[in-house]
């Protein structure tokens, strides 16, 4: 048990066995080490910020196609993500992909069970759920949440970080993926 | 059953000096009502196994997804037990039966808070107006209790039925409850039955509790072009003295109307103002339109610390319990009269009215229970009027040029935020407030749940929620709107009128918005995905705080959706109910398609109702911001009736949906009644119950939640043009599921006729050789049987 960290929702308390908290770099090779991850992207996405010129959902992207992780995009998401020219594996709602990964052996394309799940930009309470739902009925899978506050309920997220060191947090999983610091 | 009926003797012979009878039956007590209406269905007064068949079938398909929102279990004394990584409890139960018990256990909850409602005003109506006061819906209203027909197998007539009516619901309500002890229930799907019966239960016990008060206060039965009442935090005269009613059972509130007529006070707004808050609020302008609606559920503690209410009266059910505290700041006194919710207060209902005044208005007592209604009703007015000029409207939201003062305690440590229970970037707000900036604060305020959570958890004690309130004081002040008051039941003609349209799908949907307001985005959302239905020409149905949200939000053009939309049970239509307990009248007129429309019996009949709603009544609902233990039960209650409900992101800690999974085949075949055939339909509707991410989803899931296999090819083709059309307004293509629900080329829309084709041919889409069925799951409903 992580007790150095609480839940972004003070009240967000679901029990003994809680997320391990983790840096990007540390991210960065754990989805490189994966064998088969899969990002499923929520609304939120399309609200933050996280410069001048990016979203979280084009953040998203340039993960998916650094890591070669299919996407899941879910409620609205679909549309910017193709009016961005990419094309996501598959749209769905957040509930219906994570229901549908507790079968042991289910994966997006059919061939193979996923291994590692992320999630990135739905919103809080909302993924907190879906992250129990599979810590609970899912033991085969590994879950890590993106975003920027801490989710008990993953095997592996962030800590509560500060906008800026999020975002260097992300950025520094970009760079482990291009082979840079902290690469393999 | 839950009536035993009278206590029978059978004598064998009674001499006496003029009487000489023999083998006499003697009974005592209540007859059971015996008329033969329709004859007896199958399933009468259901017990918790009775409908267990017709679960399971709906289980198979829509299989419970948990989503624990706490891993242990920590009921009795064994525990805290861990649960996680599939290990089992010390009394042996494992995660998934534990989910399905709480959520078995909250729809307890909903359904004894709802029957409990239901005998506290049959009692008292009886008390009032006598067991035989005739249940007279109106000249438009044959059926005119559809889930108690359905369920308990009678058709009430009078007052006294329904006391009989509620002993069933009552008893089964206990039986069920005491499966959730330790050691008796294990397995998730009879734990999810066991939801599911009491959710049934809790439509009758609505149904009795709505219906009684309709037929007693006057209230309108079912009458389209019920009038518009005022509603809104601005909606009061503050400069009247003002009595705040809050919570669910209305009849105190009446008490007091009626008192301030019979005082020679006039109407309420004349001398003294007399609102609601929550569903109490719908019922009061369902009596009388001259009273005000505050608002939903959420306005409570904003609108108390405004200073507006000289006496806050609470009856039960979604008042904050901290009310106390709150009216005490502002120098209001409390009158509780619901023996549910004491507050710690003297009880003084043996005292006179006078003395009780006194107690109140001097500041002896903060407040007062009294479960003696009639002087309940009379201690407010008099304290009212006497008070008011003394509190002079005490308020504690700070002046717009204090509000940079209090902020500036704030050492911007986030704990407000992390208290949220939307996560509102409260910290922003009250920090920029610090510099003179009150816009966020203003914004905070259109989106939050009026929990005060935040303040509670402030470690520099700052008053967050009169901070949020006091910076949208302008926004407030001119906050008023027009509802049109809870009107009831759906009319059987209207029924007739739009039967056919709605089973064959020409009308896309009925929708309805129910529930409370723990919004994931404010109110507002409820009326946009509203107005975006009406002129879909979806029959739009809402109640409770949702009917309320849908009413403070204004169109292009100034007015509001009760305003601009008619108000009857037609397409286009926009139907406010009332309050909580109506939503009994939603089921109702599903049941009342199959019966009037289709001419299926009624009587004790609930699978065959169940079934028909589910294959052929495009229903579906959206408990946008459901919080309580009663959403719970009502939403699970029409998810036994065949009809789908989306929840908001918060509606994901109930712990537990029922999905489908639209490629699993086999759980989407039904049987074709003609033939006895299994034959695949699509996933039509695709789950029974389902948490949206955002409104955009909730509207597309509502679209397609109001598919159903009975869906003629035109039907299907207005069906699939609104589906298409929301997917490609807010996803931004063409639905990836849709050649699932194309039978043939005639369902395929016009509108989008050549890309649909294209998309077909592409994922090798055929016409379906058998596109239209006479859809059953129901074995014994086959008619030709191979």
């Amino acid at each position: 048990m992580n007790v150095a960290v609480t839940p972004w929702q003070y009240g967000n308390v679901p029990g003994p066995k809680t997320a391990l908290t983790l840096k990007g770099d540390v991210a960065g090779r754990l989805i490189k080490a994966a064998k088969k991850p899969l990002i499923i992207v929520g609304a939120e996405a399309l609200k933050v910020k996280l410069d001048e010129n990016r979203t979280l959902l084009d953040y998203a992207i340039e993960l998916s196609k650094l890591s070669g992780a299919p996407v899941v995009a879910t409620a609205n998401t679909l549309k910017a993500f193709l009016e961005r020219g990419y094309k996501p594996a598959a749209a769905m709602g957040s509930i219906e992909i994570t229901e549908r990964l507790r079968d042991r052996g289910w994966s997006i394309d059919g061939s193979g069970a996923h291994d590692l799940v992320i999630y990135i930009g739905i919103t809080y309470q909302l993924q907190s759920q879906l992250l129990s739902s599979l810590k609970n009925f899912a033991l085969h899978l590994r879950t890590m949440s993106l975003d920027r506050y801490y989710h008990p309920n993953a095997t592996w997220s962030f800590p509560n970080l500060s906008f800026d060191k999020w975002v260097d947090n992300l950025n520094m999983i970009i760079e482990v993926l291009r082979g840079g610091v902290g690469g393999r | 059953m839950g009536e035993k009926g009278p206590m029978k003797f059978l004598v064998k012979s009674i001499k006496t000096a003029g009487v000489s009878l023999e083998d006499v039956e003697i009974a005592v007590g209540r007859l059971a009502i015996e008329e033969e209406w329709e004859p007896m269905g199958p399933t009468p007064m259901p017990k918790i196994e009775t409908l267990r068949s017709w679960d399971m079938k709906l289980l198979k398909r829509y299989r419970p997804f948990y989503m624990p929102i706490c891993d242990l279990c920590c009921l009795c004394t064994y525990g805290k037990c861990d649960l996680t990584g599939g290990k089992r409890g010390s009394c042996g139960l494992t995660i998934d039966a534990q989910q399905a018990r709480i959520v078995m256990v909250a729809c307890a909850i909903g359904a004894a808070t709802h029957a409990s409602h239901a005998r506290e005003l049959v009692e008292l109506l009886i008390e009032r107006y006598g067991e035989d006061w005739p249940i007279d819906m109106g000249g438009e209203i044959h059926v005119e209790m559809p889930n108690t027909r359905l369920v308990v197998g009678i058709k009430p007539k009078t007052l006294g039925d329904l006391a009989f009516a509620l002993n069933y619901v009552e008893e089964q309500i206990v039986q069920t409850l005491a499966a959730s002890h330790t050691g008796q229930e294990s397995d998730y799907l009879d734990f999810e039955s066991k939801a599911l019966h009491l959710g049934m239960l809790d439509h009758v016990a609505m149904e009795i509790a709505d219906v009684a008060q309709v037929i007693t206060f006057g209230f309108p039965k079912g009458d389209p072009d019920a009038p518009l009442a005022e509603i809104g935090l601005g909606c009061v005269d503050v400069t009247k003295p003002l009595i705040l009613c809050i919570g669910h059972n209305v009849t105190n509130s009446i008490d007091i109307i009626d008192f301030i007529e019979k005082s020679g006070l006039g109407a309420p707004g004349e001398m003294i103002e007399v609102a609601g808050l929550c569903c109490t609020a719908h019922d009061i302008v369902r009596y009388n339109k001259a009273a005000k609606v505050v608002g939903p559920i959420s306005y409570q503690l904003k609108f108390v610390r405004s200073g507006a209410a000289d006496v806050i009266v609470t009856d039960e059910q979604c008042i904050h319990t901290s009310i106390l505290h709150e009216a005490q700041k502002v120098k209001a006194p409390v009158i509780s009269v619901s023996n549910k919710a004491l507050r710690g207060l003297e009880e003084v209902s043996d005292k006179p009215v006078d003395e009780i005044v006194d107690m109140l208005v001097t500041g002896k007592v903060p407040g007062v229970a009294i479960l003696d209604l009639e002087k309940a009703a009379a201690v407010a007015v008099l304290t009212a009027l006497r008070i008011a000029p003394i509190r002079k409207k005490f308020k504690v939201v700070p002046d717009k040029e204090e509000l940079a003062k209090v902020a500036s305690k704030c050492v911007k440590c986030g704990s407000c935020r992390r208290n949220c229970p939307i996560d509102l970037p409260i910290d922003e707000a009250v920090s920029a407030a610090k510099n003179g900036d009150l816009s966020k604060l203003a914004e905070i305020h259109d989106l939050c749940l009026g929990c005060a959570r935040c303040e509670s958890a402030c470690p520099r004690g700052i008053p967050i929620l009169s901070l949020i309130t006091g910076a949208a004081d302008y926004k407030i002040k001119t906050s008023k709107f027009k509802m049109r008051v809870g009107r009831g039941p759906i009319l059987d003609t209207e029924i007739r009128e739009v039967g056919s349209p709605i089973v064959l799908g020409e009308i896309p949907g009925v929708i309805a918005f129910v529930g409370c307001a723990n919004y994931p985005a404010g109110g507002r959302e409820v009326a946009i995905m509203a107005e975006e239905l009406l002129k879909r020409r979806y029959i739009v149905v809402a109640s409770g705080c949702a009917a309320m949200s849908i009413a403070e939000y204004r169109t292009e053009e100034g007015t509001t959706l009760y305003e601009e939309y008619s108000g009857a049970f037609e397409a286009g239509g926009l139907v406010n109910v009332g309050s909580c307990v109506a939503n009994a009248h939603i089921s109702g007129a599903c049941i009342k398609i199959a019966n009037i429309f289709a001419r299926r019996r009624l009587r004790a009949n609930y699978e065959e109702i169940a079934d028909y709603v589910l294959n052929r009544v495009g229903a579906c609902g959206i408990a946008w911001g459901a919080m309580s233990q009663k959403a719970a039960s009502i939403a699970t209650g029409f998810n036994r009736l065949g009809v789908p409900v989306i929840v908001g992101p918060q509606g994901a800690k109930y712990r537990r949906l029922y999905l489908g999974r639209k490629e699993d085949i086999e759980s989407f075949t039904v049987y074709d009644a003609r033939t006895g055939d299994k034959v695949w339909v699509g996933p039509a509707p695709e789950h029974l119950i389902y948490a949206a991410e955002n409104k955009e989803e909730a509207m597309v899931m509502a679209a397609k939640l109001c598919l159903r296999p009975n869906d003629t090819t035109k039907g299907r083709m207005i069906k699939l043009t609104h589906y298409v059309e929301l997917y490609k307004k807010f996803y931004g293509t063409l639905p990836p599921d849709l050649h699932l629900f194309i039978r043939t080329e005639a369902d395929i829309p016009i509108t989008h006729k050549f890309e649909i084709l294209e998309y077909l041919k592409k994922v090798d889409w055929k016409p379906w050789e058998r596109p239209v069925v006479d859809p059953t799951l129901l074995e014994r409903l086959i008619r030709v049987k191979k």
